[in-house]
């Protein structure tokens, strides 16, 4: 008797821990997103259909992941959408004037860490909310971007290497976007849980002022980790700029709510300090999944963002409870 | 000088745009001593720990620490020096697990940037234990622990990292009795073990019997400072209420 009742108990506290992982609301999203859409079309289940999702997954997912680091420490980056766009204009225009591979390289890192310099001083120094800060950036970057293309379709005008390296095909359905994406993902991932950086961040977004007091420099880590989201939102527009052969002027837009609902479907806390980066990964992965699926069974495109709006309220509520509900509950007992 | 304190501050003026918030506030604390700091709203109790912990500096006056002038940028300079703040709410991250929080800002680590997780794990759980506080488990997230038990985090921390004076600000607001009693308790083991505390309190009966001498603040300045024979609660209160400690001498 006593026996079983220890059981019982070993049994509920590992049912605990796998209910407190942030991961878990988008891992039930996904998996009601295959069975919803495996049902609906036999297609989906399919190797080509996921290699189709990787291909969308690993450039939202490089976002997302920037985006997560970012809102964990406790900020926001409406402008990465215009980023993913404007780096890869400002290199198709000097691809068009000869400029070599690791000239544009420089001068694309080089612009975002610009960019998130400007947008994380202005938010710290001034104090504004970072949400109206990156609006400006988003809004100021598009109209540059549609100024310097003049509204037209550039193409990829550089190394074939450079392009295969960034987004090629490697066998049948991987590409080489696809094991940046999980590198880059892997790599955060273990700065933020490993790292002693990473426990600054979470104090960062969790309590600034804790922090502070603390001896943490919390300003420090906010204009990294905006920095950071620039260069990784830079470094996917580039993979997708490579794998289409061209970019056009509107590359990116509305990306920057796919990634921030990307970010809260993996279990990001809007308000900074809780957050999972591979939760972030899988939270794209959910957005490309439903974009496919709803391809595959011929359903008219407009309801992507119907179903998508719907799954990031679906997945919040449930990430609440993981974090709220079932930890207070079962700590109880 | 007569003997070494360990702090002293001196002549103290700090104003924010019209309000003189301190106004040559002297402010010692001896060795292995707890100090009761009390006043009204407005006082300027707080200024004068937000300057002795670093958070900004005085615009006049001294700082002795362990008898060497101090000046700090920043808290870190006042922590690396052993004074440890203990603020309500403001010096834990709610969201964060507790060995997280107990070695915020000065985790150990290995390869200089790894956190060393298990040594934070069973630390923290030691050095809690160590002073009495029972925790089930370091994993949990600290906004699911009682007030106290977040004060006593924080009184845990200050002992491993060996501070020398604590600065606990309101440490009993919003506590059950229970719990109040418990954080007392806490900060008695604090001066056992031979560390200085400050206590900013409205609550005059809770420090009471913790302190060794009081000094009390109103509008800036320092309206009295006594030891506990000289005086009972009950004038602490009247001289707060007054705002002179006149009040006490015409009684005489």
């Amino acid at each position: 008797m006593k026996h079983s009742r220890l059981l019982i108990r070993k049994y509920l506290r590992s049912l605990q821990t796998f209910l407190t992982v942030p991961e878990l609301g988008v891992l039930i999203a996904i998996a009601a997103v295959i069975i919803i859409f495996s049902n609906l079309s036999d297609k989906f289940l399919q190797v080509q259909s996921f290699a189709a999702i990787w291909v969308r997954a690993a450039e939202l997912g490089i976002v997302a992941c920037g985006i997560a680091f970012l809102m964990i420490a406790g900020e926001f980056d409406l402008s990465v959408s215009s980023i993913f766009g404007f780096v890869p204009v400002v290199s198709a225009l000097l691809m068009r004037n000869g400029a070599p591979f690791w000239v544009i390289l420089l001068i694309g890192v080089g612009i975002a860490i610009g960019v998130g310099l400007v947008n994380s001083q202005i938010t710290i120094r001034v104090g504004l909310p970072s949400f109206i800060t990156t609006l400006g950036m988003m809004l100021f970057l598009r109209g540059i971007v549609l100024a310097l293309s003049k509204g037209f379709l550039l193409p990829f005008a550089g190394d074939k290497m450079a392009a295969h390296i960034l987004a090629g095909t490697i066998t049948g359905f991987l590409r080489f976007s696809a094991i940046w994406s999980l590198i880059i993902c892997g790599i955060f991932a273990f700065v933020l849980t490993q790292t002693r950086y990473g426990n600054w961040v979470f104090a960062t977004g969790g309590n600034r002022n804790a922090a502070y007091m603390v001896g943490i420099p919390v300003n420090r880590v906010k204009t990294m980790n905006f920095v950071l989201c620039s260069v990784m939102a830079a470094l996917a527009g580039m993979i997708a700029f490579a794998r289409l052969g061209m970019v056009a002027p509107q590359q990116g837009e509305g990306m920057e709510l796919e990634a921030i609902a990307s970010a809260v479907i993996g279990g990001c806390l809007l308000s900074g300090g809780y957050g999972s980066i591979p939760g972030a990964y899988l939270g794209a992965f959910m957005v490309a999944m439903i974009q496919q699926g709803l391809v595959l069974i011929g359903a008219p495109p407009y309801w992507y963002r119907a179903f998508v709006g719907f799954l990031v309220v679906a997945a919040s509520v449930l990430n609440y409870f993981v974090r709220r509900g079932f930890k207070t509950r079962l700590e109880e007992r | 000088m007569s003997g070494m304190k360990l702090l002293r501050m001196v002549n103290i003026s700090k104003r924010f745009g019209r309000v003189q918030a301190l106004n040559g506030v002297d402010f010692d604390v001896d060795y292995n001593e707890i100090v009761g700091l009390l006043g009204d709203n407005g006082a300027g109790k707080s200024t004068l720990i937000k300057i002795l912990t670093g958070v900004f500096p005085p615009d006049t006056g001294e700082i002795y620490f362990e008898g060497k002038k101090v000046s700090f940028k920043s808290p870190r300079d006042a922590q690396r020096l052993g004074i440890e703040a203990v603020y309500q709410e403001a010096t834990l991250v709610n969201v964060m697990n507790i060995a997280r929080n107990f070695f915020l800002g000065r985790e150990p680590t290995k390869w200089g940037f790894l956190l060393d997780k298990r040594r934070m794990n069973r630390e923290c759980i030691e050095k809690l234990s160590q002073i009495g506080v029972k925790i089930t488990s370091p994993r949990r997230e600290v906004s699911l622990l009682s007030g106290g038990e977040r004060q006593s985090i924080c009184l845990g921390r200050a002992v491993y990292f060996q501070a020398k004076l604590v600065v606990l600000d309101e440490p009993t607001t919003g506590l059950a009795v229970k719990e109040t009693e418990y954080v007392l308790n806490l900060i008695r083991s604090l001066k056992a073990k031979g560390i200085s505390v400050v206590v900013i309190t409205h609550n005059i009966y809770h420090v009471y019997d913790l302190a060794d001498r009081f000094v009390i603040l109103d509008r800036g300045n320092k309206i009295g400072e006594f030891a506990k024979a000289e005086v009972t609660p009950q004038d602490i209160i009247d001289v707060i209420r007054a705002g002179t400690a006149m009040v006490l001498r015409r009684e005489r």
